[in-house]
């Protein structure tokens, strides 16, 4: 054997030490991949080469007509720590109380836990918080480790183990600017957040997006394309940041000269129903909704303006006088002889000073809102036409409008049984009929467009998955004709204008009316409790904007004359600024050019 | 004729095998150079094979780990921009506006005040157009592919299974 040995030769042995290497690596190979901790490692990194992803779309952002932000999304992070890597639990709690005003106590026992695998590992401490506290605590935490590397001396501050996550919080930058419209979203709530009131609430699911749960592979090899959720859809409003901010000033300007509870003001165009601006008190910013209920108290709506309903009172004049034209029950010249008084279902009817206005055409009817005449012009249309075309006006009708929240009230017709005859009287001058500012506008917008009723919306646009979609205005119904509704307009320009009304406006020409109804307070119309009100629009020759404005409750006045008409012109005299229209002479001269 | 012609061929024939024979035994460290240098090539075919697979591996490994990288990159984006909007809507509020406006010394206007001239061909202030450029189509799945995503030893069975099963179909 030995000889054997000895007579190979060294390459042979070369090559057989090289063979049982080679051998060798295979067979640990082999061993490698069948053993019973590669078994394990496979089974371990089936469970734990997976993570559960909650993927959340970023909510919508909320944009006025020009582009301009009012409802977007900021950074800002949850602090929170791991407790395996908690060195120093009073440095974390003292740190988070000095520069976020948490409770130290509360801090302290939080990152006091003990850390058990797999149950207790991560604590939540503090959350929303902006993203310059969390520069100053990363500033402070690495110089802490510089000082005191990995927490290993426990006398010194040592953060470690606090982590801070970042995410998005919902913004209003405008702050209380057309929060009545916006609505607000609850993020401390992340979640269940849902939008609420508005657009917050009306496009929740369109704002909202998407939420999945993804499986990620941590495997390198297994990398998947990491699924994104697209974000909500964006939304452009008809909302006019200017307008919607010049409107609330006034109105919270005329609050306190007149001394009203509350109001409202609605800017419309009239051509396609687009709300410029809607004004409503009270209101809160969105950015701290929890004040909501301290705001808000005893059913006071949101927004007045979609969800309150209440006796416009001779604004509803107009409707009236516009079916009687329409129908041909009168015409302008019609003449009426005012009494003072008039008998309807067994009912008197009296003016709103309780005096006889003599002979009287539908024109002076309507100036001097004379209740004893609307009374007899609806008595000459007629109770079914009458109806007929309150309920053509939609009257008794929800709008449609998008935004959340919006009320109505039914409208009592013959048949019905709380329906009595002398309801037609009264109902033709705005009582005993219940109705929202959005309501009222949308039927008056008959008047200023043609006779053709308008819906009003405040989605101008959304943008969707990177496509921008317009939305169209519609034609909700044409109650009257053109030429009715150019008369009235005519009607109502002349009564103004004759009346020397605090609502006409230097250089314009505006057509409208005012309202002025009692409060019912305790089962009686009270005399010197009042909901003021004016609606009007203008150019009369080519309608661009209407605006109804509501004071609830005036207390330097109660006459509508008086409070509110003013507040109509207040704002139109801004509002042909806003919005680029120059005075008629002007306009007219520039048409023809 | 024939005869002649076919020996003298079959003698040259035999001639080459001896002598090429007689070389290899006179010389016997040729044959084991030749198995020394047939082992060292299958050495170094295995070790090119190992090696490019460590390689692909690495690249691999460090592809998927960009990918993911990338993606929480593109998070932390979406996240700043969002904020940055926020912080611009935010320092152009309509209020913070109106004072800085008011502090530089301008005025609102009123109707006395607006002078109104033609301007051929424009058609007024536009609302706003916000939809973003049209995005990159994502498709779903692996983003490295399945032949680098293969270990050598899954490649090798691979191999094997497909051949036993081609042979089992035969």
């Amino acid at each position: 054997m030995i000889e054997w040995i000895r007579s190979l030769p060294r390459m042979k042995w070369l090559a057989i030490f090289f063979t049982i290497f080679a051998l060798m690596i295979v067979i640990q190979m082999v061993r490698i991949q069948t053993s019973a901790s590669a078994k394990n490692l496979n089974e371990w990194a089936e469970n734990y080469g997976y993570e559960v992803r909650t993927i959340q779309s970023e909510r919508g952002y909320i944009y006025d007509r020009w582009g301009h932000l009012l409802a977007g999304n900021r950074e800002v992070y949850e602090l929170g720590v791991e407790l395996q890597y908690v060195r120093n639990p009073q440095t974390i709690a003292a740190t988070l109380a000095s520069l976020t005003g948490a409770d130290y106590n509360d801090m302290l026992a939080s990152a006091s836990q003990e850390y058990v695998e797999g149950s207790s590992v991560y604590v939540t401490l503090v959350d929303f918080i902006d993203v310059n506290k969390v520069n100053e605590i990363e500033t402070l935490k690495e110089q802490y480790e510089e000082n005191n590397p990995y927490g290993q001396d426990e006398e010194l501050p040592s953060l470690r183990g606090l982590v801070w996550t970042p995410h998005l919080q919902r913004i209003y930058p405008e702050g209380t600017l057309a929060s009545n419209v916006l609505g607000f979203y609850p993020y401390l709530d992340r979640e269940n957040g849902r939008g609420f009131f508005g657009v917050e609430e009306e496009y929740n699911d369109l704002l909202a997006g998407i939420k999945k749960e993804v499986l990620i592979a941590l495997d390198p090899y297994e990398m998947q394309e990491i699924p994104t959720a697209p974000p909500g859809a964006s939304l452009v409003l008809t909302i006019d940041r200017d307008i919607q901010r010049m409107t609330e000033n006034i109105l919270d300007n005329s609050l306190e000269t007149t001394g009203a509870d509350n109001g409202t003001i609605i800017v419309m165009d009239p051509s396609n129903g687009e709300i410029l601006a809607m004004a409503s008190t009270p209101r809160m910013n969105p950015n701290e909704y929890w004040e909501y209920s301290d705001i808000f108290t005893s059913g006071i709506p949101y927004n007045k303006a979609v969800s309150q309903v209440y006796e416009p009172g001779s604004v509803f004049k107009v409707l009236t006088m516009a079916a009687a034209i329409d129908a041909g029950a009168v015409k302008p010249d019609t003449e009426f002889v005012d009494s003072g008084y008039i008998e309807v279902g067994g009912v008197t009817i009296y003016n709103w000073d309780r005096s006889a206005w003599g002979p009287q055409t539908m024109v002076g009817c309507m100036q001097h809102s004379l209740n004893v005449c609307l009374s007899w012009v609806a008595t000459e249309l007629g109770d079914e036409k009458f109806y007929q075309y309150l309920d053509a006006f939609g009257i008794g009708h929800r709008t449609n409008i998008d935004l959340a929240g919006e009320e109505v009230y039914p409208l009592s017709e013959p048949g019905d049984p709380m329906w009595y005859k002398v309801n037609l009287a009264t109902n033709s001058f705005g009582q005993g009929v219940a109705v929202t500012p959005i309501q009222m506008l949308m039927a008056a917008s008959a008047l200023a467009n043609d006779g053709q009723m308008v819906a009003p919306h405040v989605l101008k646009a959304y943008i969707q998955d990177g496509q921008q979609y317009n939305t169209n205005p519609q034609i909700v119904g044409t109650p009257i004709t053109a030429e009715t509704a150019h008369t009235l307009t005519s009607m109502l320009e002349t009564s103004l204008m004759e009346e020397s009304s605090d609502a006409l406006v230097e250089g314009y020409s505006v057509a409208g009316k005012t309202g002025t109804a009692e409060i019912v307070v305790n089962g009686e119309y009270s005399s010197n409790q009042t909901n003021a009100s004016f609606v009007g629009w203008g150019p009369t020759d080519d309608p661009q904007f209407m605006v109804y404005v509501w004071l609830e409750k005036p207390s330097s006045s109660i006459w509508g004359s008086v409070v509110a008409a003013p507040v109509f012109s207040d704002v139109v005299e801004q509002l042909v600024v806003l919005m680029n229209i120059p005075p008629d002479d002007l306009r007219k001269s520039l048409q023809g050019q | 004729m024939t005869e002649n012609r076919k020996h003298p061929r079959r003698k040259e024939r035999s001639w080459g095998k001896i002598n090429f024979s007689q070389a290899f035994k006179q010389a016997p460290w040729r044959s084991q150079a030749q198995m020394v240098g047939l082992f060292l090539l299958a050495m170094v075919i295995v070790l090119l094979v190992a090696g490019v697979y460590l390689t692909i591996s690495g690249q691999a490994a460090s592809a998927g780990l960009q990918a993911y990288n990338l993606n929480a990159e593109r998070r932390t984006l979406e996240r700043t921009i969002a904020d940055s909007k926020a912080q611009l809507a935010l320092l152009t509020s309509a209020s913070l506006m109106e004072d800085r406006a008011v502090d530089m010394g301008f005025e609102s206007a009123n109707p006395e005040n607006v002078v109104y001239i033609v301007i051929p061909g424009y058609t007024g202030r536009q609302t706003a157009i916000l939809a973003p450029p049209p995005g990159i189509v994502e498709e779903e799945g692996p983003v490295v592919k399945s032949e680098y995503r293969q270990s050598l030893w899954d490649w090798l069975f691979q191999g094997i299974n497909r051949l036993s099963s081609s042979v089992e179909s035969k």
